[in-house]
């Protein structure tokens, strides 16, 4: 990869992260969502990066165009519109992040250097074969092959999921 | 060109120089050679089509038949004062046009106008318009919600759950042409649209994806409606209906932000009437007639420019039908909109993608020209 | 040069992937609002999707991880919609998606 490209995947990385922690500490929940859109959108293109076309459309027509959606949708049927109290308390955040600054991010550090540590000692020899590798005829036929049951599963999932969606959402009398 | 995903084939497109530099450039050449005249011009012509249908004379001052129309409207609102509603939220006041734009012209990217001219031939091609084209919805409904306008609020809320409701017939009907091709990428699809009565047999293609088979034909009038519907024309436009909402989700934006949203709208309706052509209208094939393969040979530069007035020929007809549709259908209820979609629409392209499944299934993948072609030639 | 290498290689992946992760944690543990926590898991589902795909190139160099982040958003889609119909549901109970108002079946 030449460096502009690099470059290109470094921004994504710093607007991924930056909208991130909107996500997490922003008060008011309507920037919260509109933060995480551009979350998604970060995230997809560090898919494209990683050889993973595929995955980073479906990343985007599932996230953008419909769980963002969905929240904003949520978050404007739930609240009273306007000077809604979509804001959180401010003080209440210290506590959060000092239990999971002591708890987690060691143990994440810990596993992070040692899995890098591990990987570089042994990298796969068709890296680059891989990356150029056209992804969508390869996912079709995983598919259908050696992942036909978790495929099978996801659309019984997605069936159940829309009729209790629908069930769950239904006008009361 | 083979583009394995994009950063190959923003690599191999580019060849020399920054490629950041490349990628910018190509980008405002998008935005400033393409989406943007069509979208001022597109202003234009409906005034015009309109006029004609309602027997009047439309804008005829500016330039020779008012064509420089367009040009005065922009300048007249660049000029306008910046003017910010009062309670609404300004950073999602000025975020939601550029997310409409931003949607309607990343997919002008992919969109194959000719078989050498074409910013991406991507290998995920028409799940990238799909996906680029989801943006627009985020857009219009934060839009709508910074105003601090009920009429806006309630636009943008239709227009929300139409889009997401209308993309899934959509992409259903989609599904029959990557079938038939098996592939995402646009240029292979249009490629196989190919047909003349001089090439030989099976090889050579399979005419319009329109007329492979007598479900294709519907999936290409469903996926019409429902581009229709996802751009909020008429007879779709409950997000804008003037007569009940103001002027729906842009009623505040004034200026340049208005320009955006109207820009944006055109640009999107060049979208989805440029991905029916592309997917079952042949894209920039000729009828009948293979370009490369005739008794002359032709210079390739006349045979790019011939294939782009082709697709545009065939999107500008498009765009006119929709425009026509226009002044000819009254506006649907929110609740005929949304049965429309599910009990019609979405079980008709059902059908389609199983009828378009046991037909490729019973003729081994043959077009109904391939069939007659043999039965002629037996 | 160097932080550009460091950061768009596997390190890079695993350190968004990481910082999402916990971010996304902490989203949960400080909000209240029932919205709110749903932002905070999408966070996290995606941050293991990031890890996935970045094991499935800089690891295994094939497509099982790909596969595994298909999954994980199709199963994030379904998760949205049942949690905002269920949000949707507290909302018409109890006028309110504060989550810890939703305690009903405490005692």
């Amino acid at each position: 990869m030449s460096n502009g490209l690099k470059l290109v995947l470094f921004l994504a990385e710093i607007l991924t992260l930056g909208s991130a922690v909107l996500v997490a500490l922003h008060p008011n929940v309507l920037y919260a969502s509109v933060a995480l859109l551009f979350a998604f959108l970060g995230v997809a293109v560090m898919f494209v990066y990683a050889g993973a076309d595929f995955i980073a459309g479906a990343q985007v027509i599932v996230y953008v165009g419909g769980v963002t959606i969905l929240i904003l949708f949520a978050i404007m049927l739930t609240q009273w519109l306007y000077k809604l109290n979509l804001r959180e308390i401010p003080g209440k955040i210290l506590l959060p992040i000092l239990v999971v600054g002591v708890a987690v991010v060691p143990a994440l550090y810990k596993v992070i250097r040692e899995l890098t540590a591990f990987i570089e000692k042994a990298p796969p020899t068709d890296l680059e074969k891989f990356s150029s590798l056209p992804k969508t005829s390869v996912i079709g036929q995983a598919l259908l092959t050696n992942y036909v049951l978790p495929f099978e599963a996801i659309t019984i999932l997605l069936l159940g999921a829309l009729v209790g969606a629908v069930w769950l959402a239904r006008p009361t009398k | 060109m083979n583009s394995a995903n994009f950063a190959n084939s923003l690599q191999g497109w580019v060849g020399i120089g920054p490629i950041w530099v490349w990628a910018l450039v190509s980008a405002l050449a998008v935005i400033f050679l393409l989406a943007l005249p069509f979208g001022g011009f597109a202003t234009y012509v409906e005034r015009k089509i309109a006029a004609d249908m309602q027997d009047r004379v439309g804008p005829n001052r500016v330039g020779p038949y008012g064509i420089l129309q367009f040009i005065a409207d922009a300048v007249k609102m660049l000029g306008k004062e910046d003017f910010i509603p009062l309670g609404c939220d300004k950073f999602l006041y000025n975020l939601a046009p550029v997310l409409v734009v931003m949607g309607a012209c990343a997919a002008f990217a992919a969109l194959p106008l000719s078989k050498l001219l074409m910013g991406a031939d991507l290998n995920i091609g028409i799940f990238f318009l799909l996906s680029s084209t989801t943006l627009i919805a985020p857009g219009i409904l934060l839009g709508s919600w910074s105003t601090a306008n009920k009429w806006s609020l309630l636009g943008g809320l239709r227009a929300a759950a139409q889009i997401v409701s209308y993309e899934i017939p959509v992409a259903l009907s989609i599904l029959p042409v990557i079938l038939i091709s098996g592939t995402l990428q646009i240029g292979r699809m249009v490629e196989l649209q190919g047909w003349s009565w001089a090439a030989e047999g099976a090889n050579s293609g399979h005419f319009w994806n329109a007329f492979h088979n007598p479900f294709t034909f519907v999936a290409m009038i469903l996926l019409f409606i429902g581009g229709l519907a996802e751009t909020n024309r008429i007879p779709f436009d409950l997000p804008e209906s003037e007569s009940e909402l103001v002027s729906g989700f842009n009623t505040e934006f004034s200026g340049m932000r208005f320009g955006l949203y109207a820009l944006a709208e055109f640009a999107d309706v060049f979208v989805m009437c440029a991905m029916v052509v592309a997917l079952y209208l042949g894209g920039w094939q000729l009828p009948f007639i293979n370009l490369e393969n005739l008794w002359v040979t032709l210079p390739s530069g006349l045979i790019a420019i011939i294939q782009l007035s082709m697709f545009l020929g065939k999107t500008f007809f498009l765009v006119f039908v929709v425009m026509w549709l226009r002044w000819t259908l009254p506006r649907l209820r929110v609740d005929q909109l949304m049965g429309l979609c599910w009990k019609g629409l979405v079980p008709l392209a059902l059908i389609n993608i199983v009828g378009t499944a046991a037909w490729m299934w019973i003729f081994k993948g043959q077009s109904i020209a391939q069939l007659v072609y043999k039965m002629a030639a037996r | 040069m160097n932080i550009l290498n460091w950061a768009t290689g596997l390190h890079g992946y695993l350190f968004v992937g990481a910082a999402m992760f916990v971010l996304g944690l902490i989203g949960i543990l400080s909000r209240k609002n029932a919205i709110g926590i749903l932002l905070g898991i999408e966070l996290i589902l995606n941050a293991a999707g990031i890890n996935f795909v970045a094991f499935s190139k800089y690891r295994t160099a094939s497509i099982d991880g790909q596969m595994v982040a298909l999954f994980i958003i199709l199963i994030a889609a379904a998760e949205a919609a049942v949690a905002l119909a269920i949000i949707l549901r507290l909302y018409r109970l109890r006028e309110t998606i504060d989550a810890a108002e939703a305690n009903l079946m405490r005692n």
